[in-house]
């Protein structure tokens, strides 16, 4: 057994996720071809939440995706768990939360966090003990049978986080969860799902192109810019949480990334 | 909002006596119109007709309208079950798609003699014809159904590894009831004139009989209240199928007031 004597936590522990020259090449209708991603590589260690921030097609939501396997790279390899992204879905290893809450609306909030449960066949006492654990530790234990459409928009949004976390995924891949909500929700479901990495501890991986909720919520920010998608610069946020927004480090770092930003869209 | 309907529906009903009441009355005295109680005779009079002849009117109606009711099952299954079939297979549904359109153009009224001489039984005839008249917009609206789930809701179950017949029972089927319902709440109406037309091509019993042995022997009392039956039959075809809907699928119910309300 390898005792590793580095007080790095980070790189302390072998990365759970390794991304190796990956590329993405989408090829559209008339046969032009867009590059979304060129050669990316990137290490995830376990129970780190990584941020992928960066503009609009810049390849953020893709590389999830692939991780996801709910897309195919061109070329280049992936690794989650050890093993391909396909066998790490048909082993039920993620939990995934879209832009978009995607609930159910014929199933109650209760029985849409049950949802994944029932197809992972666990058993209906365990099921029952799980959903009630992650719909009070959400705060939506009063609406559990409410339909979705009779919850607020970060309602439904924290719901379909709950359904994540009661499959006690490993890894939680998370493709903008907040973009759709204003500032004040935002900055409450940022806390409120930093709180629940901090008690479970979870690789996450978190899409965003808003640099504050990158610096708020990472160990680490992957910057990737667009044309063609690729990874610019990984971040190293050492900050103690929780994190304010207003402190002078944090502010510095904020600059750091917008600054880097803004070197890409001035290239000629 | 529940006793604005109560309200609405009072209104309707009484605008609707008040315009046949004084349309009849219009015609009988004014107009002095001799044929004044075939073109249209007061609402009144056509329920009291109703009324005295309930037991032969009804008699007739539930033969009508059971085999209407035996036909729009067997239709609105077939139709669920092409549905399924053509969503599963793109082959599927462009074999079946063309013949379903064709199947459409067949008038009813040359095809019911066709489907008669065929299985030499009346009884028969109209269960056949009211299926078919039910399954093609069964069929149609919840293939529609099918195609309108979302991406993002199928790539969930796929980030389950979720197999295929579980995505149908899980996702594609609970999805589609609204549409399968707008389905069934045209063809229900559709199945009950279907069978009375068969019961027009030269059935014993059944409402469409009531109706056509009235306007050949010029008895209009008779005619009137069948017609007024007939339309009571089509209605309560649609609102059976409407309170289904109201039981089976509260989620898209509350969702319709919702956004109605907002």
């Amino acid at each position: 057994m390898i005792v590793s004597t580095t007080v790095d936590r980070t790189s302390a522990t072998s990365p759970v996720i390794s991304i190796r020259g990956v590329n993405m090449v989408f090829t559209g209708q008339g046969g032009q071809e867009t590059h979304a991603l060129q050669e990316v590589n990137l290490d995830i260690r376990k129970g780190e939440f990584i941020s992928l921030l960066g503009p609009s097609g810049c390849g953020k939501t893709t590389l999830l995706r692939i991780i996801a396997d709910l897309l195919e790279p061109t070329y280049g390899s992936v690794s989650v768990f050890g093993r391909t992204p396909r066998e790490t879905r048909l082993n039920q290893k993620y939990g995934i939360v879209f832009q978009s809450p995607v609930l159910y609306e014929w199933r109650t909030v209760r029985n849409n966090i049950r949802l994944p449960l029932e197809i992972m066949k666990i058993p209906k006492a365990e099921q029952n003990r799980r959903v009630d654990e992650h719909l009070e530790m959400v705060g939506l234990t009063k609406f559990a049978n409410s339909y979705p459409h009779q919850l607020s928009g970060g309602m439904q949004q924290r719901a379909g986080i709950a359904r994540a976390l009661a499959m006690e995924p490993e890894l939680l891949l998370m493709d903008e969860p907040f973009s759709a909500s204003d500032e004040f929700t935002r900055e409450k479901l940022n806390e409120d799902l930093l709180r629940l990495w901090q008690i479970s501890k979870k690789t996450v991986i978190f899409v965003t192109h808003n640099i504050s909720e990158a610096v708020f919520l990472s160990d680490r920010v992957v910057v990737m810019s667009p044309h063609p998608g690729r990874v610019s610069k990984v971040i190293d946020v050492d900050l103690p949480r929780p994190r304010s927004v207003e402190s002078t480090e944090f502010f510095s770092l904020y600059s750091t990334i917008r600054h880097g930003f803004e070197g890409v869209f001035h290239q000629p | 909002m529940r006793n604005n309907i109560v309200a609405v529906t009072i209104l309707w009903i009484l605008g609707l006596v008040i315009a046949w009441e004084s349309g009849a009355y219009l015609l009988s005295g004014p107009l002095q119109d001799p044929l004044a109680a075939s073109k249209l005779p007061y609402l009144h009079a056509v329920l009291a007709t109703m009324l005295a002849n309930a037991g032969v009117l009804l008699e007739a109606a539930s033969v009508t309208f059971s085999q209407a009711a035996v036909g729009f099952l067997l239709g609105g299954l077939v139709g669920y079950l092409l549905a399924v079939l053509m969503s599963v297979s793109r082959t599927a549904e462009r074999i079946a798609f063309p013949y379903l359109i064709i199947s459409q153009m067949i008038p009813v009224l040359g095809l019911a003699p066709i489907i008669f001489n065929l299985v030499r039984d009346m009884n028969a005839s109209r269960i056949i014809i009211a299926a078919y008249i039910t399954f093609f917009p069964v069929a149609a609206n919840t293939l529609s159904g099918f195609r309108s789930v979302e991406v993002e809701k199928r790539q969930l179950l796929y980030s389950y590894a979720a197999g295929k017949l579980t995505t149908y029972a899980k996702l594609m089927v609970p999805f589609s009831v609204p549409y399968l319902f707008a389905g069934l709440k045209i063809a229900a109406p559709l199945s009950v004139t279907a069978s009375i037309l068969v019961d027009m091509l030269g059935s014993r019993n059944g409402i469409g009989v009531k109706l056509l042995y009235a306007l050949y022997g010029g008895n209009m009392d008779i005619f009137w209240a069948s017609v007024v039956t007939s339309s009571l039959m089509g209605i309560a075809s649609f609102l059976v199928i409407a309170a289904m809907e109201r039981l089976l699928v509260p989620w898209q119910v509350s969702l319709q007031s919702a956004r109605r309300a907002a």
